[in-house]
């Protein structure tokens, strides 16, 4: 039996004011509960405003998106306690520290104190970031930040976990304990969507990945399914520049 | 409740732990208030009080050369030199110094003008008692002003003004005496009719009143007028930092993340709010403590708070609202840190010109005298002009502090618009 459906998305657009062409244009797709969906394509390509759309930043021009069962655009109150977002840029106070921010986030998202102080203590200790807590942000390194980063995200323990390039200019270390926690918390039952430039990474973290161009969806599957598809292909990589093309994008 | 709490404890944290920040919003304003109050205070001195160098050459030795002399070495309005570097002024001698800046105006009285005064009177005196004009010599003549360039043209007025005094006073002496005279070979003088003598005091008097409701000896000074105008001004900056507070949560990205939690938005603009009013009301607080205890440390008058601190209270509320409102409006309009410092300090420094803070609003033409009446700086200044030198209570303030209330409510309601339009893509 398949799992049942936590995201459907049908025939959204997205033109912003001024531009020439959609940002994304009559998309549809649907995500499965418990799967690491990848959106990946190249810079401009429409992967942000996918997110942004299915985080209810803005509204789709054209179209629908369920989350959850929930219309996302009259629910969106219900579908925000449900999600998780964990920005590409470093959404942090850099002059508070590590915990405040924590703290203040975990609240935004309306944690019970008691839980909230469990929970942030808990993924300190598992990103090994205990030591660091009480320093400002300021003082850390981007392996540290991006830890925090993630950590702001998950306190509410999101049923859906959004990441937009979660590991962009971190060390190998770092980038292995993020994924490995992340992995954990897809085992533990969350969905994870997520956007990423490092498509080796995608091809071992991801059970699905959608290649996306010019606000099209060109291909979706299962990584090694799609390597398999196209010939020649070794790798995810490979799969993505024979769709993509090597012209280099803005 | 909590997520208020915890928004407000964040914002106070930020504010805490920028010192630089910190050091603008208090340090800035108590510097503009001495420096502003203290040239301020010289203008006000310059006019008013003493200290004004100017020149006298009285080639007349008469009558009315004399009492030009006399009057003006007993006017607190200037001091009066009629020497030049030890040798007595001549007109040469005042062109040159007036214009090498050494006094601002130089008088000269030329010779005969008492005379010029009697042939006139007894001209006209003649006339008027069908007698024959006898009367030989001019019957005019010219006191010469030499008036360096940078003097204020009020100033210039005023010493014009006693000029004429003088000159007034002088005529009716000679005319009084003249009369005397030509009346007296009218009468026989078996009559016996002594005649009078002239004791110049004068008919008609002034008495000036302040209309006030204060009472006492509170004169409008400088520290009246700048204190509350400048601190006006420094809490309407509170702004700038608004502002980049705002401008830093979106580059940072943290905007982003509150758009997507189940939490309002409005919540965080709310905490910065309040929190950036207590900033404005500790402002006010600490620059009027400095009209109250550092200005007359320094030589100058004390600030005089008027008779209703509930009413100072409420328009310092008022202009904090107003300001942050406004601050928050400018925060939304700007996409970057720069275009927000821009916008928000040049309309603040345009919505003082035309409040008043810097000239006051009554010597401006009627246009602008209508614009100012929308600026929230007049408002405020207004009101604080009406607490402190009309002595007015806070039932006058009300009105006041409405339209500062209504413009903070603009200001969040197209706030709240242009958020939606935004988010709308």
């Amino acid at each position: 039996m398949s799992s049942p459906t936590v995201i459907q998305i049908e025939n959204i657009s997205k033109s912003y004011a001024g531009a020439e062409f959609p940002a994304v244009n009559n998309v549809s797709f649907s995500i499965q509960k418990n799967e690491v969906f990848g959106l990946l394509g190249p810079n401009g390509a429409g992967k942000t405003t996918i997110i942004s759309l299915l985080c209810g930043l803005f509204p789709p021009s054209s179209g629908k998106i369920t989350i959850n069962g929930s219309d996302l655009q009259s629910e969106l109150s219900k579908v925000k306690n449900e999600i998780g977002v964990v920005p590409q840029d470093i959404a942090l106070y850099p002059t508070l520290t590590g915990r405040e921010n924590l703290e203040f986030y975990g609240t935004m998202y309306k944690v019970a104190k008691k839980d909230l102080k469990e929970r942030i203590d808990l993924w300190l200790e598992k990103l090994e970031m205990s030591k660091s807590a009480d320093k400002r942000v300021s003082s850390y390194s981007g392996g540290m930040k991006r830890r925090i980063n993630l950590i702001a995200g998950i306190l509410h323990n999101p049923s859906i976990l959004f990441l937009d390039e979660p590991t962009v200019g971190v060390d190998v270390q770092s980038r292995a304990a993020i994924m490995l926690h992340l992995k954990e918390l897809n085992a533990s039952g969350m969905t994870i969507i997520y956007t990423s430039h490092h498509l080796e990474e995608a091809e071992k973290f991801c059970t699905d990945v959608a290649i996306i161009d010019n606000g099209h969806i060109i291909t979706r599957g299962n990584p090694i399914e799609l390597i398999n598809e196209n010939e020649g292909c070794k790798n995810l990589e490979e799969v993505f520049l024979k769709l993509t093309k090597i012209k280099l994008r803005d | 409740m909590r997520q208020l709490l915890a928004a407000i404890k964040k914002e106070t944290l930020l504010l805490v732990r920028d010192r630089i920040g910190l050091a603008i919003l208090f340090i800035m304003p108590m510097v503009l208030i001495f420096v502003m109050t203290i040239i301020q205070d010289a203008a006000f001195r310059t006019l008013n009080e003493q200290g004004i160098p100017i020149v006298l050459v009285n080639a007349d030795q008469d009558s009315l050369g004399n009492r030009i002399e006399f009057g003006l070495s007993n006017t607190d309005l200037c001091v009066l030199h009629t020497e030049i570097d030890g040798e007595i002024a001549t007109l040469e001698t005042v062109r040159k110094a007036v214009q090498e800046g050494q006094f601002l105006i130089g008088i000269i009285i030329p010779e005969g003008a008492t005379d010029a005064i009697e042939n006139n009177v007894s001209s006209l005196v003649s006339a008027s008692l069908g007698m024959e004009d006898e009367t030989v010599g001019a019957q005019s003549a010219e006191i010469q002003l030499i008036i360096d360039p940078v003097a204020a043209k009020s100033f210039v007025v005023s010493i014009t003004s006693r000029l004429r005094e003088f000159i007034s006073g002088v005529k009716a002496r000679i005319m009084f005496e003249t009369f005397n005279t030509q009346i007296a070979e009218l009468i026989p003088e078996d009559l016996g009719v002594e005649t009078g003598t002239y004791n110049g005091e004068p008919i008609i008097t002034y008495a000036e009143e302040y209309a006030s409701e204060l009472t006492g000896d509170v004169q409008p000074n400088a520290v009246q007028h700048n204190v509350p105008a400048w601190t006006i001004f420094s809490m309407f900056f509170i702004v700038l930092p608004l502002v980049s507070s705002m401008m830093k949560e979106k580059e940072e990205g943290t905007v982003f993340r509150f758009h997507t939690i189940p939490t309002s938005y409005f919540l965080q603009i709310i905490a910065k709010i309040f929190v950036y009013i207590i900033v404005c009301m500790m402002q006010f607080f600490l620059m009027i403590s400095i009209g109250l205890f550092a200005l007359p440390l320094i030589g100058l008058p004390e600030l005089e708070l008027g008779n209703s601190y509930s009413g100072i209270l409420l328009i310092a509320l008022g202009c904090s609202i107003a300001a942050t409102g406004y601050g928050v409006l400018v925060g939304t309009l700007a996409t970057t840190q720069q275009q927000g410092s821009i916008l928000g300090s040049l309309s603040i420094l345009v919505l003082s010109a035309i409040g008043g803070i810097w000239v006051p609003a009554y010597i401006m033409p009627d246009t602008m005298r209508t614009l100012s009446e929308m600026s929230p700086l007049h408002w405020g200044l207004d009101g604080f002009y009406g607490l402190f030198l009309r002595g007015e209570g806070i039932g006058d303030m009300i009105p006041h502090f409405l339209k500062m209330l209504i413009f903070f409510v603009v200001c969040i309601g197209l706030t709240i618009g242009v958020q939606r339009f935004k988010r709308r893509g």
